[in-house]
């Protein structure tokens, strides 16, 4: 199924349509719970993510369209986000990231500006390579494996601070790679 | 791009945001700034879908059927039927429903939609030679007509005036259609429970309405309230 197709379902969705809702589950949920899998790496609560997550895309629907974001991004993202919040719940003085691709007002973005950033994003894996392999690695581990700062610093045994500051020259250098032609 | 310090500030923190890395104050600092601050948000955005590319290589995996089961349980079971899915299906008006149902403030989304609403009564009144084109729904519960004008505009001088029309009485005045796409008029008490067999007219009137109570001018378009 196509980026359009998608596109369709879920503004389809947004009109409470639920034959809409099905055939998305139907494209989506396999990705989806593929996400929720490898961020929980525990099936029933994987299901439950992603019953949520699916929960989320009923209610919340109709603000898709106002955020600018490719659709399977803005599905992966509430999974993902979802499933970290779940993951965080069972680890001592969680924090809930808050799905913030949820949240978001219209961001304005046009077109073109998410083609260039989704342009960028296929060179993502391959300059994530590019960093110093701690910092790949620190990268990933907050993204699917849901790490705060400090979990992070702990595992690499490294000062708060650094770990911070570590992260940021690695997001920037990140940020400079990818939007090298 | 050492002047460029401040873009690239936000850049990080949008990064970070995106990442799940920011707690307490910061978080719902940045979370309330991706809100009110488009320029923010599409920086957020931006990360968002460069980060995604994290889960190209994660494999599909087919859920288990229990699980679509239980989800659509969770969010149909009470199932009754939200007034803009009422709204559509009577005529599939798309914009001007949603709208409408917007003005509603219809709550349409999610399983705690509450119970269907009260009686709806619902009509599209066509302009008869001119381009007018209004939808109408009237709310038996909050006791008011809501009206979305998609087309036409009253000639120079002039207004709208939106009549009840009941058997037996003279037409009843709700008042002049306001400029804008939609607006709300209070029904009289005993109209709100006459859904049915009320009759909405638009008439040509003087700026500011008929000055007698009457309609006075041309009768642009009627059309009889139907229950949806």
């Amino acid at each position: 199924m196509d980026r359009g197709q998608i596109e369709t379902l879920i503004s389809r969705v947004a009109l409470n349509d639920r034959a809409a809702f099905t055939g998305l589950y139907d494209a989506t949920s396999a990705k989806l719970f593929g996400v929720c899998l490898r961020v929980l790496n525990d099936r029933a609560a994987a299901e439950d993510a992603m019953q949520d997550s699916f929960v989320k895309v009923w209610k919340h629907a109709s603000r898709y369209q106002a955020n600018g974001l490719s659709p399977m991004t803005w599905l992966i993202t509430i999974a993902r986000n979802t499933a970290i919040d779940r993951l965080r719940a069972t680890r001592k003085g969680h924090v809930d990231i808050d799905t913030p691709g949820l949240e978001l007002a219209a961001s304005g973005a046009g077109p073109e500006q998410m083609a260039v950033a989704s342009g960028e994003a296929r060179r993502l894996v391959g300059c994530l390579d590019e960093l110093s392999e701690d910092r790949g690695v620190a990268v990933r581990g907050a993204y699917l494996d849901g790490q705060s700062y400090q979990e992070l610093a702990d595992a690499f045994s490294v000062p708060l601070n650094t770990m911070r500051t570590w992260l940021r020259r690695g997001l920037m250098s990140l940020r400079e790679c990818m939007s090298r032609e | 791009m050492t002047d460029d310090v401040a873009p690239q500030g936000d850049d990080l923190l949008a990064a970070e945001l995106a990442l799940g890395l920011l707690e307490g104050d910061e978080l719902s600092q940045a979370n309330a700034r991706a809100l009110r601050d488009p320029a923010f948000a599409v920086l957020l955005v931006a990360w968002q879908e460069r980060l995604v590319a994290m889960t190209d290589e994660i494999a599909p995996v087919t859920p288990p059927k229990h699980v679509k089961k239980r989800l659509l349980s969770t969010l149909f079971v009470t199932a009754p039927v939200p007034v803009l899915q009422r709204l559509w299906i009577w005529k599939g008006l798309s914009f001007a429903a949603l709208a409408l149902a917007a003005f509603l403030g219809v709550q349409q989304l999610g399983p705690e939609t509450p119970p269907a609403a009260g009686p709806l009564y619902a009509t599209q009144l066509m302009g008869d030679g001119v381009p007018l084109q209004v939808l109408a729904v009237l709310d038996a519960r909050q006791g008011d007509v809501a009206l979305s004008r998609v087309a036409g505009r009253e000639a120079e001088g002039r207004s709208f005036e939106l009549w009840a029309i009941v058997p037996d009485t003279p037409p009843i005045s709700l008042g002049i259609m306001q400029e804008g796409a939609t607006m709300r008029v209070a029904l009289p008490e005993n109209l709100r429970s006459r859904g049915a067999e009320i009759t909405l007219a638009i008439t040509d009137e003087p700026a500011g309405g008929s000055p007698n109570g009457v309609p006075t001018g041309d009768v642009l378009a009627a059309s009889a309230l139907v229950a949806i």
